[in-house]
């Protein structure tokens, strides 16, 4: 470890793994050393267990829960990981333990230990809409009164749906679909020749057979079919840009918004608006 | 009163007539009430909520409502770049800014695995005490203010004035510096500001902070006001997940730069105050101390400060100096690369804490090869803490709130993110 | 009516002299002269104009709305150093009582209908004081699903003041921009 990261004791990692496997048994899926952290992967139902015997183990003891976090995976069947980060004060040490869930299923609440998870466990419920069972007040906390979503998954866009404006014939703060005078900009920077997924403009020609009136050994039809083969595959791709709403994170309009009204002092372009 | 008896039930009442037949003859029975503070209080120290019952004057139960200034900023972080997610720091504690950068740029780098100068980990070291300066000037200031007393908070603000233009000086913004960088710090610092630094060590802030805190330290009527008000025992600062000064507090010598020490920590020599009984006097006086040792370990840093280069020389993360720029094409490159691409981070995970001024301040990164966290989980220190004023405050009067509160020392950009 | 045409209560502009560069002090005169009108006679005569806009950019009284950076700054800016105090513009609590709110910070959605209240409830002439990228429009964190993109979506703003945060000598500035726009379109409802 060259970097000047705070040096607790990490070469009881080891030694912690070693000691972790014999307190958590068949609860203890997968034990990781990486990055210089020791990372536990514990099953869901064997939470509760592994939780105590972290804290109450002689050789591990790790008294404080600093902090739980969600994480989102889409990919995965159990699209969620919730990390809990362990701090042990007496032998200067810390792990985090990892459980896997999805929308359906809920967590063991591990407030009965440590009760610093009420609110900790709400987060993750409001960021993700983790379920945790035994949590008696799993509300929202840090989005808006009336949230809609789970802002820290993946899938959610970053713009959110709804916007805020104050208006005036109804003398009271209103929520509307969220309108952007611009798009958040967002860029991918992979080189075109480290694994791009898209087809770059022109691209396409290259999958051809030949070139055209090329001499070749093929007859015409064989031509024609392989040229269609080809451009209908590359019209399917599509294009390099940012201004799909699925890429620029932007809401989806309501389906039955209007169309914005005209602005009087813009003056139409030459052919608009005939 | 004339016992002129005039048999009239309702004066019965009145008067606490009461017989052995009717014991409860005259007795009111009051209902709990509710009442709501904040979110525009101007004690609230920023935008929190709390929904208390009382009796009386008593608190039955506190609810507080956080995320009222709730940005979304660990959305935000996972569409930037990591040089672009910097920035967010500063604002999630803007009473102590590099504070919250130091967590970031030491996980980046742990993921890394980069190496950093000598002198990059003296300046950050350097900069990360004064900021504490700041940040406890503001708030030993308004915690005083809360309980009543208006002359200290003035001249710790004129502390506070002077660590601003220091901050100034070296990185060109008042308060949101952006001055730690993944590998180093930004640039180096004049000498004649660590000369300035150093007289103002040695003349001005003693001067300054022990004249505002005579004021309060012994005073009586701020002792009345914190002393044993929302003591907290070393079990229930372990279990509600205390750190910094609260854990302090409550006689736990418990100081990340110490035990796990991050930068230069590990050579300076400075002393860990812990509090005897757990109260918010404890907890002020900590705070009070952490101070003077701030003060100690800067100046240790001015005298043991080496010479050499302020940023890792790896050009993969750290951009070259712009009159570099000038005259190579590769340190050209290097500088559009990073600026707009950036630098990928291996993939992995950390979770890295520092000893910000309020507590633990931690960063679980997730880095998936990108040049964009994947997921950027911050562990604010005042989200705990508040959490913990149900417990702190129950039976408390409903003025000790302010003080419990300022001894917490809440800010709600980090609590709410 | 005795007094003069360029005698007046009002605030005093200082002129600058023709090159545009050296602030010319006010006449010696002027200064006599209205003081002999008040020895003489015990009162002075003015327009109401005059004497709403003295009052109003005298005492601006500005709401503590502090949410978010740049309600440090504007803490700093009503400290010792810059001490705001000595144009009049003191720090009050209560939305009753303040005559100018300045939102320092950003705006948040779960904040929105609270700050729209507070405003609601000042009493008028009320102005605001947008302070920082956030409350001007959303800044650092435009693109946020739970920020309200510019506080004036809000509430009308007066003035704004750039900066994140902007320093406390940029918000004193604003300050007497403020005092400036009062003056120039004061009348008796605003």
């Amino acid at each position: 470890m060259r970097a000047p990261a705070p040096a607790y004791a990490a070469d009881l990692n080891g030694a912690t793994i070693a000691a972790a496997r014999d307190a958590l048994g068949t609860a203890l899926v997968d034990a990781r050393d990486a990055v210089g952290e020791v990372a536990l992967f514990v099953t869901r139902d064997g939470l509760i267990d592994a939780m105590i015997a972290l804290r109450d183990t002689p050789g591990l003891e790790y008294q404080q829960l600093m902090e739980i976090a969600g994480v989102d995976f889409p990919d995965r069947p159990e699209r969620f990981e919730v990390v809990y980060c362990l701090l042990s004060l007496t032998r200067n040490h810390r792990i985090h333990v990892h459980v896997a869930a999805s929308e359906e299923t809920p967590v063991p609440s591990v407030t009965g230990i440590w009760p610093v998870a009420g609110w900790l466990e709400r987060e993750v419920y409001d960021m993700y809409g983790v379920l945790f069972a035994g949590n008696r007040d799993l509300r929202r906390i840090l989005t808006d009164y009336g949230f809609r979503g789970h802002p820290q998954r993946k899938d959610f866009p970053l713009s959110g749906f709804v916007e805020l404006r104050y208006s005036e014939e109804a003398k009271r703060v209103v929520y509307e679909p969220v309108q952007l005078a611009q798009d958040f900009r967002t860029f991918d920077f992979m080189s075109p020749w480290e694994g791009a997924e898209y087809v770059l403009p022109g691209d396409e020609k290259g999958a051809l057979p030949e070139a055209k009136g090329a001499p070749t050994q093929l007859s015409a039809d064989q031509i024609q079919k392989a040229d269609a083969a080809q451009t209908a595959k590359a019209t399917a791709t599509t294009p390099k840009t940012t201004d799909s709403t699925a890429q620029t994170g932007v809401g989806k309009a309501e389906p039955d918004a209007k169309p914005k009204p005209a602005d009087p002092d813009v003056l139409k372009g030459k052919g608009e608006g005939k | 009163m004339t016992d002129t008896l005039i048999d009239d039930p309702a004066l019965d009442k009145l008067l606490h007539r009461t017989d052995a037949a009717h014991p409860d003859a005259g007795d009111v029975a009051i209902q709990n009430y509710t009442i709501n503070f904040g979110p525009q209080h101007p004690a609230a120290h920023g935008v929190l909520r709390l929904v208390m019952e009382l009796d009386g004057e008593i608190i039955e139960r506190v609810d507080p409502h956080v995320g009222l200034l709730h940005r979304g900023t660990e959305k935000l972080i996972e569409y930037k770049t990591y040089a672009q997610a910097l920035p967010y720091f500063d604002r999630l504690d803007y009473c102590s800014p590099l504070g919250m950068e130091h967590s970031f740029v030491l996980a980046v780098e742990k993921l890394l695995d980069l190496e950093v100068p000598a002198r990059a980990q003296y300046l950050r070291t350097f900069f990360a005490e004064l900021t504490r300066i700041s940040n406890h000037m503001l708030n030993l200031g308004s915690h005083v203010m809360d309980v009543g007393a208006m002359t200290p908070n003035l001249w710790l603000f004129e502390i506070r004035e002077d660590c601003l233009n220091f901050f100034e000086r070296a990185s060109g913004a008042r308060m949101h510096s952006n001055y730690f960088r993944v590998g180093g710090v930004h640039q180096d610092v004049p000498l004649k500001l660590l000369t300035d630094i150093g007289d103002w060590l040695d003349t001005r802030l003693p001067r300054l902070f022990e004249d505002a805190i005579s004021l309060v330290a012994d005073n009586r009527i701020f002792k009345q006001r914190n002393v044993d008000i929302a003591v907290v025992s070393r079990d229930d600062a372990i279990k509600w997940g205390f750190s910094g000064p609260m854990i302090r507090g409550s006689g736990i010598p418990w100081d990340l730069r110490k035990s796990q020490p991050y930068d230069a920590y590990a050579k300076m020599d400075f002393e860990v105050p812990v509090g005897t009984r757990g109260d918010c006097y404890d907890r002020f006086m900590v705070r009070v101390e952490e101070v003077r040792q701030s003060a100690r370990i800067m100046r240790q840093c001015l005298n043991e400060m080496p010479d050499g280069p302020i940023a890792s020389l790896d050009r993969k993360v750290v951009p070259p100096k712009r009159g570099e720029m000038k005259s190579s094409m590769e340190a050209l490159i290097h500088h559009f690369k990073l600026y707009t691409e950036g630098y990928h981070v291996p993939a992995g995970e950390v979770y890295v804490a520092t000893e910000s001024p309020k507590g633990e301040f931690g960063v679980y990164l997730v880095a998936d090869g990108s040049n964009k966290p994947y997921r950027c989980k911050i562990r604010p220190t005042a989200f705990s803490h508040l959490q913990a004023m149900d417990m702190m405050c129950k039976g408390h009067m409903l003025a000790d709130t302010t003080a419990i509160l300022g001894a917490i020392d809440v800010v709600f950009g980090e609590c709410d993110r | 009516m005795s007094m003069s045409s360029n005698l007046h209560s009002g605030p005093v502009e200082l002129r600058h002299d023709p090159s545009g560069q050296a602030i010319v002090p006010p006449d010696q005169g002027f200064f006599d002269g209205l003081n002999g009108e008040l020895t003489d006679k015990g009162f002075l005569v003015t327009s109401t104009e005059e004497l709403f806009q003295w009052a109003r950019t005298g005492s601006l009284w500005w709401m503590t709305f502090g949410l978010a950076c740049c309600a440090v700054e504007m803490i700093h800016v009503n400290m010792p150093r810059y001490d705001l105090e000595r144009f009049g513009a003191a720090p009050r609590a209560s939305p009753r009582q303040s005559d100018v709110m300045i939102v320092a910070g950003t705006l948040c959605n779960k904040m929105a209908p609270a700050l729209r209240k507070v405003y609601d409830q000042m009493s008028e002439p009320k102005y605001v004081i947008s302070m920082g990228s956030c409350a001007n429009g959303g800044g650092y964190y435009h693109y946020s699903y739970s920020v309200v993109r510019g506080c004036d979506r809000i509430v009308p703003v007066d003035i704004y003041v750039p900066g994140c945060p902007p320093t406390a000598e940029a918000l004193l500035y604003g300050i007497m921009q403020l005092q400036r726009k009062i003056r120039r379109s004061g009348s008796i409802e605003r």
